[in-house]
Protein backbone atom coordinates (compact mmCIF):
# COMPACT_ATOMS: atom_id res chain seq x y z
CA UNK A 1 0.00 0.00 0.00
CA UNK A 2 2.76 2.37 0.83
CA UNK A 3 4.47 1.50 -2.45
CA UNK A 4 1.46 2.75 -4.33
CA UNK A 5 1.62 6.15 -2.69
CA UNK A 6 2.47 9.10 -4.78
CA UNK A 7 5.21 10.37 -2.50
CA UNK A 8 7.13 7.10 -2.79
CA UNK A 9 7.60 7.64 -6.50
CA UNK A 10 11.09 8.80 -7.42
CA UNK A 11 10.03 10.29 -10.73
CA UNK A 12 7.90 13.00 -9.19
CA UNK A 13 10.76 14.31 -7.07
CA UNK A 14 13.11 14.22 -10.03
CA UNK A 15 10.53 16.06 -12.11
CA UNK A 16 10.28 18.82 -9.54
CA UNK A 17 14.07 19.11 -9.35
CA UNK A 18 14.29 19.28 -13.14
CA UNK A 19 11.56 21.90 -13.23
CA UNK A 20 13.57 24.04 -10.82
CA UNK A 21 16.67 23.59 -13.01
CA UNK A 22 14.77 24.65 -16.15
CA UNK A 23 13.25 27.66 -14.38
CA UNK A 24 16.68 28.69 -13.14
CA UNK A 25 18.14 28.46 -16.66
CA UNK A 26 15.33 30.59 -18.05
CA UNK A 27 15.81 33.12 -15.28
CA UNK A 28 19.57 33.39 -15.75
CA UNK A 29 19.27 33.87 -19.50
CA UNK A 30 16.19 36.07 -19.47
CA UNK A 31 16.30 38.40 -16.49
CA UNK A 32 17.90 41.76 -16.81
CA UNK A 33 19.27 42.67 -13.41
CA UNK A 34 22.06 40.92 -11.58
CA UNK A 35 20.04 40.32 -8.41
CA UNK A 36 17.40 38.43 -10.38
CA UNK A 37 20.09 36.27 -11.92
CA UNK A 38 21.38 35.48 -8.44
CA UNK A 39 17.86 34.48 -7.36
CA UNK A 40 17.64 32.14 -10.36
CA UNK A 41 20.96 30.55 -9.42
CA UNK A 42 19.54 29.90 -5.95
CA UNK A 43 16.66 28.07 -7.67
CA UNK A 44 19.14 25.79 -9.45
CA UNK A 45 20.96 25.07 -6.19
CA UNK A 46 17.68 24.16 -4.49
CA UNK A 47 16.92 21.71 -7.26
CA UNK A 48 20.36 20.14 -6.92
CA UNK A 49 19.95 19.68 -3.18
CA UNK A 50 16.55 18.07 -3.64
CA UNK A 51 18.04 15.68 -6.21
CA UNK A 52 20.81 14.61 -3.84
CA UNK A 53 18.41 13.82 -1.00
CA UNK A 54 16.11 11.95 -3.41
CA UNK A 55 18.94 9.74 -4.63
CA UNK A 56 20.03 9.15 -1.06
CA UNK A 57 16.57 8.02 -0.09
CA UNK A 58 15.66 5.90 -3.12
CA UNK A 59 18.91 4.53 -4.51
CA UNK A 60 21.41 4.32 -1.65
CA UNK A 61 19.57 4.46 1.68
CA UNK A 62 22.36 2.90 3.77
CA UNK A 63 24.56 5.94 4.25
CA UNK A 64 23.78 9.63 4.66
CA UNK A 65 26.12 10.86 1.93
CA UNK A 66 23.41 12.64 -0.01
CA UNK A 67 22.18 14.55 3.00
CA UNK A 68 25.74 15.54 3.92
CA UNK A 69 26.31 16.86 0.41
CA UNK A 70 23.04 18.77 0.58
CA UNK A 71 24.39 20.48 3.70
CA UNK A 72 27.58 21.26 1.76
CA UNK A 73 25.49 22.75 -1.04
CA UNK A 74 23.71 24.98 1.48
CA UNK A 75 27.05 26.23 2.82
CA UNK A 76 28.40 26.90 -0.66
CA UNK A 77 25.17 28.70 -1.59
CA UNK A 78 25.47 30.95 1.45
CA UNK A 79 29.09 31.83 0.65
CA UNK A 80 28.27 32.39 -3.02
CA UNK A 81 25.31 34.64 -2.17
CA UNK A 82 27.44 36.76 0.18
CA UNK A 83 30.22 37.26 -2.38
CA UNK A 84 27.81 37.87 -5.27
CA UNK A 85 25.83 40.44 -3.34
CA UNK A 86 29.00 42.27 -2.31
CA UNK A 87 30.05 42.39 -5.97
CA UNK A 88 26.58 43.58 -7.02
CA UNK A 89 26.64 46.40 -4.48
CA UNK A 90 30.12 47.37 -5.65
CA UNK A 91 28.94 47.43 -9.26
CA UNK A 92 25.94 49.54 -8.30
CA UNK A 93 28.16 52.01 -6.47
CA UNK A 94 30.42 52.43 -9.47
CA UNK A 95 28.05 52.25 -12.45
CA UNK A 96 24.79 53.33 -10.79
CA UNK A 97 22.83 50.44 -12.27
CA UNK A 98 22.78 46.67 -12.09
CA UNK A 99 21.57 45.79 -15.58
CA UNK A 100 23.73 43.13 -17.12
CA UNK A 101 23.49 44.64 -20.60
CA UNK A 102 24.95 47.94 -19.45
CA UNK A 103 28.06 46.46 -17.88
CA UNK A 104 30.46 46.47 -20.79
CA UNK A 105 33.68 47.74 -19.32
CA UNK A 106 35.57 45.97 -16.59
CA UNK A 107 37.93 48.75 -15.59
CA UNK A 108 37.62 52.45 -15.97
CA UNK B 1 -2.84 7.75 2.39
CA UNK B 2 -5.24 9.91 0.40
CA UNK B 3 -4.63 12.91 2.65
CA UNK B 4 -0.85 12.41 2.50
CA UNK B 5 -1.01 12.24 -1.30
CA UNK B 6 -3.14 15.37 -1.47
CA UNK B 7 -0.74 17.32 0.73
CA UNK B 8 2.18 16.06 -1.32
CA UNK B 9 0.56 17.19 -4.57
CA UNK B 10 -0.15 20.56 -2.97
CA UNK B 11 3.49 20.94 -1.90
CA UNK B 12 4.78 19.99 -5.35
CA UNK B 13 2.42 22.45 -7.03
CA UNK B 14 3.42 25.14 -4.54
CA UNK B 15 7.09 24.57 -5.35
CA UNK B 16 6.54 24.80 -9.08
CA UNK B 17 4.27 27.84 -8.90
CA UNK B 18 6.86 29.55 -6.72
CA UNK B 19 9.56 28.81 -9.28
CA UNK B 20 7.39 30.21 -12.08
CA UNK B 21 6.70 33.33 -10.00
CA UNK B 22 10.42 33.71 -9.42
CA UNK B 23 11.26 33.87 -13.08
CA UNK B 24 8.16 35.56 -14.47
CA UNK B 25 7.25 38.25 -11.92
CA UNK B 26 7.73 41.80 -13.09
CA UNK B 27 8.82 43.12 -9.72
CA UNK B 28 11.98 41.81 -8.13
CA UNK B 29 10.32 41.81 -4.70
CA UNK B 30 7.73 39.34 -5.98
CA UNK B 31 10.53 37.27 -7.46
CA UNK B 32 12.17 37.05 -4.05
CA UNK B 33 8.88 36.07 -2.41
CA UNK B 34 8.42 33.38 -5.04
CA UNK B 35 11.87 32.08 -4.15
CA UNK B 36 10.83 31.91 -0.48
CA UNK B 37 7.70 29.92 -1.43
CA UNK B 38 9.84 27.53 -3.47
CA UNK B 39 12.22 27.02 -0.57
CA UNK B 40 9.36 26.23 1.80
CA UNK B 41 8.01 23.74 -0.73
CA UNK B 42 11.40 22.05 -0.98
CA UNK B 43 11.50 21.83 2.84
CA UNK B 44 8.13 20.07 2.75
CA UNK B 45 9.45 17.61 0.17
CA UNK B 46 12.43 16.90 2.43
CA UNK B 47 9.98 16.00 5.20
CA UNK B 48 8.20 13.63 2.80
CA UNK B 49 11.61 12.11 2.06
CA UNK B 50 12.09 11.31 5.78
CA UNK B 51 14.83 13.91 6.16
CA UNK B 52 13.51 16.33 8.80
CA UNK B 53 16.96 17.61 9.75
CA UNK B 54 17.64 18.71 6.18
CA UNK B 55 14.20 20.34 6.08
CA UNK B 56 14.94 22.38 9.19
CA UNK B 57 18.34 23.35 7.79
CA UNK B 58 16.64 24.37 4.55
CA UNK B 59 14.27 26.68 6.41
CA UNK B 60 17.02 28.07 8.63
CA UNK B 61 19.67 28.68 5.98
CA UNK B 62 17.74 29.38 2.80
CA UNK B 63 14.58 31.02 4.11
CA UNK B 64 16.19 32.59 7.14
CA UNK B 65 19.56 33.72 5.85
CA UNK B 66 19.87 33.79 2.07
CA UNK B 67 16.49 35.35 1.30
CA UNK B 68 17.13 38.05 3.89
CA UNK B 69 20.51 38.67 2.26
CA UNK B 70 18.80 39.03 -1.12
CA UNK B 71 16.22 41.38 0.40
CA UNK B 72 19.02 43.57 1.75
CA UNK B 73 20.64 43.63 -1.67
CA UNK B 74 17.35 44.63 -3.30
CA UNK B 75 16.96 47.46 -0.82
CA UNK B 76 20.55 48.64 -1.19
CA UNK B 77 20.48 48.67 -4.99
CA UNK B 78 18.66 51.89 -5.69
CA UNK B 79 15.13 53.09 -4.90
CA UNK B 80 12.11 51.23 -6.17
CA UNK B 81 11.04 53.94 -8.59
CA UNK B 82 14.31 53.80 -10.53
CA UNK B 83 14.33 50.06 -10.80
CA UNK B 84 14.88 48.99 -14.42
CA UNK B 85 12.41 46.81 -16.21
CA UNK B 86 12.96 43.13 -15.50
CA UNK B 87 11.81 41.92 -18.89
CA UNK B 88 14.01 41.84 -21.92
CA UNK B 89 13.20 41.31 -25.57
CA UNK B 90 10.99 38.56 -26.86
CA UNK B 91 13.86 37.06 -28.83
CA UNK B 92 15.88 36.50 -25.74
CA UNK B 93 12.90 34.98 -23.96
CA UNK B 94 12.40 32.50 -26.79
CA UNK B 95 16.10 31.62 -26.76
CA UNK B 96 16.05 31.06 -23.00
CA UNK B 97 12.90 28.95 -23.31
CA UNK B 98 14.46 26.80 -26.04
CA UNK B 99 17.64 26.21 -24.04
CA UNK B 100 15.69 25.35 -20.88
CA UNK B 101 13.29 23.06 -22.75
CA UNK B 102 16.18 21.25 -24.41
CA UNK B 103 17.87 20.65 -21.05
CA UNK B 104 14.57 19.60 -19.50
CA UNK B 105 13.74 17.02 -22.14
CA UNK B 106 17.24 15.58 -22.25
CA UNK B 107 17.17 14.99 -18.50
CA UNK B 108 13.59 13.71 -18.61
CA UNK B 109 14.66 11.16 -21.20
CA UNK B 110 17.55 10.07 -18.97
CA UNK B 111 15.27 9.78 -15.93
CA UNK B 112 12.59 7.81 -17.76
CA UNK B 113 15.11 5.56 -19.46
CA UNK B 114 17.05 4.56 -16.37
CA UNK B 115 16.28 1.53 -14.25
CA UNK B 116 16.45 2.24 -10.53
CA UNK B 117 17.64 -0.36 -8.09
CA UNK B 118 15.05 -2.64 -6.47
CA UNK B 119 14.06 -2.10 -2.89
CA UNK B 120 13.93 1.60 -3.43
CA UNK B 121 10.64 1.99 -1.63
CA UNK B 122 12.09 1.03 1.73
CA UNK B 123 11.89 3.94 4.10
CA UNK B 124 14.95 5.96 4.89
CA UNK B 125 15.90 5.40 8.52
CA UNK B 126 18.79 7.80 8.81
CA UNK B 127 18.74 9.99 11.88
CA UNK B 128 20.62 13.17 12.62
CA UNK B 129 23.19 11.04 14.42
CA UNK B 130 23.92 9.17 11.19
CA UNK B 131 24.31 12.42 9.30
CA UNK B 132 26.77 13.65 11.91
CA UNK B 133 28.68 10.35 11.78
CA UNK B 134 28.97 10.57 8.00
CA UNK B 135 29.93 14.21 8.14
CA UNK B 136 32.66 13.86 10.73
CA UNK B 137 33.97 10.37 10.00
CA UNK B 138 33.96 10.02 6.24
CA UNK B 139 33.70 13.61 5.05
CA UNK B 140 35.98 15.35 7.51
CA UNK B 141 38.21 17.07 4.95
CA UNK B 142 35.36 18.47 2.78
CA UNK B 143 33.67 19.74 5.93
CA UNK B 144 36.76 21.64 7.01
CA UNK B 145 37.25 22.97 3.49
CA UNK B 146 33.67 24.25 3.43
CA UNK B 147 34.18 26.05 6.72
CA UNK B 148 37.39 27.58 5.35
CA UNK B 149 35.51 28.61 2.20
CA UNK B 150 32.81 30.34 4.21
CA UNK B 151 35.37 32.24 6.30
CA UNK B 152 37.19 33.36 3.15
CA UNK B 153 33.89 34.39 1.56
CA UNK B 154 32.84 36.47 4.56
CA UNK B 155 36.23 38.20 4.79
CA UNK B 156 36.22 38.77 1.04
CA UNK B 157 32.76 40.29 1.08
CA UNK B 158 33.73 42.67 3.87
CA UNK B 159 36.94 43.65 2.06
CA UNK B 160 35.10 44.28 -1.21
CA UNK B 161 32.49 46.43 0.50
CA UNK B 162 34.97 48.39 2.62
CA UNK B 163 37.84 49.14 0.30
CA UNK B 164 35.75 50.17 -2.65
CA UNK B 165 34.21 52.92 -0.54
CA UNK B 166 37.58 54.09 0.68
CA UNK B 167 39.14 54.33 -2.74
CA UNK B 168 36.32 56.49 -4.02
Amino acid sequence: MSEMSLYNNINIYLFVGLFLLACGIVGVLYRRTLVSMLISIELIMNGAGLNLVVFNRFVAPERAYGMAFTLFIMGIAAAEAAIALAIIILIFRRFKNVESDELKEMKD
Amino acid sequence: MIIADAIFILIALMTMVGALTTILARSIIYAMLGLVVTMFGIAGMYIYLNAPFIAMMQILIYVGAISILIAFAIMLVGPLSQRPREWTTLTRFIIALVVAAFTFFVFIKIVVGSKWLPGMSSALNLTTKDIGRTLFDKLMLPFELISLLIVVAIIGAIMIALFSREEK
